[in-house]
């Protein structure tokens, strides 16, 4: 079971340095599908099973989908795959970096972090989160209605930043 | 701009804001940063010029990264405590962690590079906005930690956001970057005394707000943006210019301005710590940002700029009520002796 965490962990890993290599977008995307995916993985293996899925859902059924669609509208003529070279220095860049990181610092010795707790709270682990979403809507509902404002006024500004076809701030250069 | 956006825009400061500084836990202070982040966004691009949207830009991205280093902070806090609470931050991680990113969000140095072209592409309001009512939710922030953080680093920040604000506003012509300068060494003033006295900051903030506000608004209302400007606006109104000069020599800290209050109490307080050395560092920086102080207060009240003699009369005058510039002038110029009254306060 480790072992699958730790493999979930390095596919992560890959996924991002997929997307952080700036590839053109269409190779991208398939980076940010496997680190969503292995993300939602780690987190099930965590006990919160429900917000893996809400993750799952609203990252990849949602969000991912308007990206699909909004680069599929602006296309490139040459795009940038893993096999140029430009791609390929920026991957090792990022090997580099990331390893010196753990090199110099070491993870659990040196941050003391520890390990994975998990508090109490019934015979299986999905009851955790679905409780928690529970509290949300009922004893929270200031954090929630705060946090719908702060989703909403997201896309308030959105719109008023795009606002003017060639009067806002996104004009066609 | 859309009156609908401005009222969106405004309620959401209003709102990120009150929710920052009332909050217990860590995730409702974050969310509230975010608030004032994401509402201020429309506002500093609001005239689409390109400049005003790089300023934008280089907004968006330096507070994004800090609030992410924020989160970063209290969830390593709270992974090896167990709770959340703002006040209890005690992993040495997570201090160091909140101390740069609330130098980052800030703008103390070596974080400061957005600050002035960020001022710069904004107008003279959201300027205001962005000195006086973004600071406020990081530094209450920085004041329910301020225990728990380093006093080295502290003190640190402090000195070189001194000297930096004092010595890159030499050379400035653009009024709104003089400002930015001048709110970075006033930040380094404030995070000086943060370890020691709390209350102190708390008195310099208020008092560099009202100060800040007062220049803020007056060349507002006389449209200056550089100091070319300022020389030859003496003709629209002549009071505002000898007000705006004593409320720049009150920003610089010269008694019997109210300005003198906070460096004084901060001297004070860094000699009963026995920090004298720093003391006298931090007030010998505090004379570079005078120099601009002046050259700004001299630029404002000079009756014979080089231009020949028809310009000198204005007789198109276009002479508004501006009750709140009024006040909070009287206030930057005559609270220093009040400061007994001030301190029982605190």
């Amino acid at each position: 079971m480790t072992y699958f965490v730790i493999f979930l962990g390095i596919c992560f890993m890959l996924g991002v340095l997929a997307v952080a290599s700036n590839p053109s977008p269409y190779y991208g995307v398939v980076g940010l599908v496997v680190a969503s995916v292995m993300g939602c993985g780690w987190l099930v293996s965590l006990g919160v099973s429900f917000v893996s899925l809400a993750l799952f859902l609203v990252y990849l059924g949602g969000m991912l989908v308007v990206f699909v669609y909004s680069v599929s509208l602006a296309a490139d003529p040459y795009p940038e795959a893993w096999g140029d070279w430009r791609v390929v220095g920026y991957g090792l860049g990022f090997v580099l970096v990331v390893w010196m990181g753990v090199v110099l610092g070491g993870l659990v010795d040196f941050w003391k972090v520890g390990v994975v707790t998990v508090d109490g709270g019934g015979v299986s682990f999905a009851r955790l989160d679905f409780s928690g979403v529970a509290v949300f809507y009922s004893c929270g509902v200031g954090l929630f209605l705060v946090a719908g404002w702060g989703l909403l006024l997201a896309l308030f500004v959105v719109l008023e930043l795009v606002r003017g076809l060639s009067r806002g701030a996104i004009r066609a250069v | 701009m859309n009156p609908h956006a401005k009222l969106i825009c405004t309620v959401s400061l209003i709102m990120g804001t009150s929710i920052t500084i009332s909050s217990n836990h860590w995730i409702l202070a974050w969310t509230g940063l975010e608030i004032n982040t994401l509402a201020i966004i429309p506002l500093i691009s609001k005239s689409h010029h390109p400049r005003a949207i790089e300023a934008t830009i280089k907004y968006f991205l330096t507070q994004s990264t800090a609030s992410a280093l924020i989160l970063f902070s209290s969830m390593t806090n709270a992974w090896s405590t167990g709770q959340w609470d703002i006040t209890q931050l005690n992993h040495p991680t997570s201090c160091l962690m909140l101390t740069m990113a609330i130098a980052i969000k800030l703008g103390l140095v070596p974080f400061h590079f957005w600050f002035p072209e960020v001022l710069q592409g904004s107008s003279l309001i959201t300027a205001l906005l962005l000195s006086t009512l973004m600071k406020l939710p990081p530094i209450t922030l920085l004041l329910l930690t301020s225990q728990s953080l380093n006093t080295t680093l502290l003190t640190l920040l402090a000195i070189s956001s001194t000297l930096i604000g004092g010595w890159m506003g030499l050379n400035q012509t653009q009024t709104r970057k003089i400002l930015a300068f001048s709110s970075i060494s006033h930040l380094g003033w404030m995070i000086m005394i943060i370890s020691y006295n709390p209350q102190l900051t708390i008195l310099t903030f208020i008092l560099y707000t009202i100060m800040t506000s007062t220049v803020f608004l007056s060349l507002a209302q006389i449209k200056v943006l550089k100091l070319s400007t300022l020389l030859i606006s003496w003709t629209k109104t002549p009071m505002l210019n000898a007000t705006v000069m004593l409320t720049l020599l009150s920003l610089a800290g010269l008694p019997p301005l109210t300005g003198f209050m906070p460096k004084w109490l901060i001297i004070q307080e860094l000699t009963k710590q026995e920090m004298t050395p720093m003391a006298t560092i931090i007030t010998m920086l505090s004379l570079l940002s005078l120099f601009f102080y002046l050259r700004l207060a001299y630029h404002s009240t000079i009756t014979l700029p080089p231009n020949s003699s028809n310009h000198m009369k204005l007789w198109r005058t276009n002479k508004t009520l501006n009750t709140p510039t009024a006040i909070l002038t009287a206030l930057s110029t005559t609270l220093l002796p009040l400061s007994p009254l001030i301190i029982t306060m605190l």
